[in-house]
């Protein structure tokens, strides 16, 4: 097979920016020989390098397809505007950073896709490998889409582009998968008869095997598989224990936006705090031991020769296990010059004990709270409840153990929202600031970081309608105003990409040509800037004849079929429902290691729960 | 630390695909390869150490380099075989190391020192050598030869040493002295620019650091 005409790519690279993005050649990197290898699978971060390659994802997947010594898998990302010029005018295809093969001569094309603002991004990497960008028009002799990652949950925006979506966690499917390829390919099967054999395997979702019907409304009345074999739903795939950590890590030759030793200690959240997608679809709670982090620690710098390392979880401060583990990585790395750090705490005081274990191998900088709510009701409406004394408390303690620096945050355009709730971030604000500046004086620095609610999938906060751009901006514009001379510092999302995201996170599988219009407009690189592309965006709205408000301001019916229904995460919708009710009434849930909630995790994974008790899961 | 540290002079080849990595890259990839030895590397002293490492000059992106410079420190001695086995396994595969020694700490520093490098250009194929060798002829025949760098000129002229079009090679090749000192620098794709050839359909490589003698 044909590699790329190196010696022009040579040529155009004189001529982009940060050339090192396109070349491997990293440290780790694995390049196969390709004919001796019998599959050939190429893993595409639809965004720069820059951001995709520290994706921890990638790394797994990468890790776990090398290590057969008949698959290869390769690597590629979305060029940068000046990059993808150059292609298209030399009409240079796509091409891995390996070997520089075209994507369309690999096997299989893995995209990643955890974010949705990256959908254009996928049809235009499609389109610059030279790929039909429909399913429907592709056959046997194309490569086979697959695609995974958190915004797969709702797999249907993208289904008119995607053979199949790997729903879940990618360690164990991901090599049954392309095992099941193999032989389906030896055998001679053509595209059709190899999904539908694919779509039998446990997680593996084929959007083209499915019928959706719509109401006179544009409300969908049912998802039906097109034939018996084919599931009715599909349920997610977990490992019942976190496997094997890799640790030779590429060591990128340019900078990218964490530059570190990233390890995930813990997967899964116990708190049920009701807006967060991450929190209900990656349950149940998995802790990796501390020895076993000690030892990844320790393989991982010898492999990469990092100094600093991410010890990454959605919950820090709830690894059972984790001051012993910041005790334990302080005492062995503490005089290896390195930095350590440690993301995600909750609020209290234990929380700033654990960064004082880390005392002279924590990275310069701040610390950062999420409270996400200020006033008690609000609190209680997302199921985050903190007690004033406790912020406090915890404040105090941060200022008293020699930091300057606070970052916190906030949430607006939350369920039930009202000004006086904007009002009470405010007044957190400066009652920090407050405290600061009684204990470390006018050199405190508070930062408030205020994010918009944006309504995901399998939350229990699905079905509520996002906040219009006139409300989220007169809360801005309250903030904004509080704020003014008061030196602390305010940065927060404009409501118009809040609005893409919306529209994409809930959307049904008719937005597939909203995205494919929008992309022909020249929608790309959608979380960049101040979302210059939202015209396209509204223009391919128009042009398909769809109303955008449809997705984003509607407050969906209880007993609707949502686009996503016949996707399981193990939660049922029953609960979903049930917390929403809560949340109306104000009613808080405790941490879920404390008290079942019957989420349906359990249920739903019963064979995956390992039998040793010393393998913790989360759940009582 | 009070103790004397060694100094290791490395050379070494930049190739491959690592000619589209810049200088900071450079120097960080540079550091995590020291860091994957093991060796007892010297770092500064102070509130946020930083590894002792020292690049003699910065190679410009999509340049070959040859026999390229750079000096670390260590904290006690260790045999030159074993660290340049350590570095062979821990430099990524097209950084390749080239020779090792130590060097005494009161010499000067590698970009004090430098003087001049030496470029090999290869050209285009098509390019005629007698036409090249008038207009290379005409240009250094002018007073001066005015490029802009960023916001201010640079009189190119001053900073070409000397070069010749070697009859002996199957291939065109253009080689070039150029000044190499921090202030004074000479860029043979400036040269180029100058005789209308694209740097981008050239391959250039420096092939030589050269340095003041002791």
């Amino acid at each position: 097979m044909q590699t790329i005409n190196l010696h022009q790519l040579e040529k155009i690279l004189y001529h982009v920016e940060k050339p090192g993005r396109y070349v491997g050649g990293e440290h780790n990197q694995i390049l196969k020989e390709w004919d001796l290898v019998r599959t050939h699978v190429c893993l595409v971060f639809p965004d720069i390098y820059d951001i995709g390659q520290p994706n921890l994802g990638l790394a797994i997947l990468y890790d776990i397809l090398n290590q057969p010594p008949d698959i290869l898998a390769e690597r590629a990302f979305a060029p940068w505007h000046d990059l993808e010029a150059q292609l298209r005018e030399n009409n240079i295809p796509l091409f891995s950073l390996e070997s520089k093969h075209p994507l369309a001569q690999f096997d299989i094309i893995g995209l990643s896709l955890p974010y949705e603002s990256l959908y254009t991004n996928a049809l235009n990497v499609l389109d610059l490998a030279g790929i039909p960008l429909l399913a429907s028009e592709r056959s046997s002799e194309h490569p086979l889409i697959i695609a995974g990652g958190q915004a797969c949950y709702n797999p249907e925006p993208m289904a008119d582009f995607i053979d199949a979506f790997v729903i879940g966690e990618g360690e164990e499917v991901t090599l049954e998968f392309i095992r099941a390829f193999e032989a389906l390919k030896q055998a001679g099967a053509d595209r059709k008869a190899l999904l539908q054999s694919l779509s039998t395997i446990p997680g593996v979702y084929v959007p083209s095997l499915y019928n959706v019907s719509y109401a006179q409304d544009d409300t969908i009345t049912g998802v039906t598989p097109s034939n018996a074999s084919v599931p009715a739903f599909v349920t997610k795939r977990i490992v019942s224990e976190l496997p094997a950590h890799p640790t030779r890590l590429i060591v990128p030759n340019i900078e990218t936006v964490h530059d570190r030793l990233s390890i995930e200690i813990m997967r899964g959240c116990t708190r049920g705090c009701r807006f967060c997608h991450a929190g209900i679809v990656s349950r149940p709670v998995r802790e990796r031991p501390v020895s076993e982090i000690l030892q990844i620690i320790e393989d991982g710098l010898a492999a990469t020769g990092y100094e600093e390392i991410g010890l990454l979880s959605l919950s820090s401060s709830d690894h059972t296990q984790i001051l012993e583990l910041t005790k334990s990585v302080y005492e062995k790395f503490h005089d290896r010059k390195i930095s350590v750090s440690l993301p995600s705490l909750r609020i209290a005081s234990f929380s700033v004990a654990l960064m004082d274990e880390l005392r002279d191998i924590r990275p310069g900088g701040g610390f950062t709270l999420a409270p996400e709510a200020a006033s008690p009701r609000m609190q209680a409406i997302i199921n985050k409840p903190l007690d004033d004394a406790v912020f406090e408390e915890t404040v105090r303690t941060v200022f008293e153990h020699g930091w300057l620096s606070l970052k916190l945050y906030y949430m607006i355009g939350l369920p039930g929202e009202t000004m006086e709730d904007v009002q009470a971030i405010l007044d957190a604000g400066k009652r920090v600031q407050a405290i600061g500046r009684q204990i470390r004086g006018n050199r405190v620095r508070v930062h408030l970081s205020v994010g918009n609610f944006i309504p995901k999938p399998h939350t229990p906060f699905q079905w509520y309608p996002l906040n219009s751009n006139d409300e989220l901006q007169a809360k801005l514009d309250l903030l904004k105003t509080g704020l003014h001379h008061t030196g602390i510092k305010l940065s927060y999302n404009i409501p118009d990409n809040t609005l893409l995201e919306a529209w994409l996170s809930r959307g049904d599988r008719r937005l597939g040509q909203v995205i494919q219009r929008a992309w022909q407009l020249g929608a790309k690189f959608d979380a960049w800037g101040e979302n210059e592309n939202m015209p396209f965006w509204r223009q391919a709205f128009t042009d398909i004849g769809m109303d955008p408000d449809f997705y984003a301001y509607r407050e969906r019916g209880l007993d609707e079929i949502l686009p996503w229904d016949h996707i399981h995460t193990g939660v049922t919708k029953a609960f979903l429902h049930r917390d929403l009710e809560w949340s109306k009434l104000g009613k808080t849930r405790k941490d879920c290691r404390e008290q079942c909630y019957s989420c349906g995790i359990l249920d739903a994974f019963a064979d995956k729960r390992p039998v040793s008790p010393l393998i913790y899961w989360g759940c009582p | 630390m009070s103790n004397e540290s060694i100094r290791i002079r490395m050379t070494y080849a930049k190739l491959g695909n690592l000619r589209f990595i810049g200088h900071l890259d450079l120097q960080r990839l540079f550091e995590r390869a020291l860091r994957r030895t093991n060796l007892p590397l010297r770092y500064t002293q102070g509130f946020s150490p930083h590894m002792r490492i020292n690049l003699a000059s910065a190679l410009p992106l999509g340049f070959i380099g040859q026999a390229e410079q750079m000096d670390f420190w260590l904290d006690q001695e260790i045999p030159l075989n074993e660290i340049s086995s350590r570095l062979r396994t821990s430099l990524p595969s097209e950084l390749i190391l080239k020779d090792l020694q130590v060097i005494d700490n009161k010499q000067p520093s590698l970009q004090a020192s430098l003087l001049s490098s030496e470029y090999e250009i290869l050209l285009p194929a098509d390019i005629d050598l007698q036409i090249l060798k008038d207009q290379i002829g005409t240009l250094l025949a002018q007073d001066t030869l005015p490029v802009q760098r960023r916001k201010k000129t640079v009189d190119l002229k001053t900073l070409i040493l000397d070069w010749s079009l070697p009859s002996d090679s199957p291939v065109t090749i253009l080689k070039m002295y150029m000044m190499s000192s921090p202030l004074e620098n000479g860029r043979p794709d400036e040269f180029l620019e100058l005789l209308g050839i694209d740097p981008a359909d050239c391959l250039v490589t420096r092939t030589k650091l050269i340095f003041e003698e002791e």
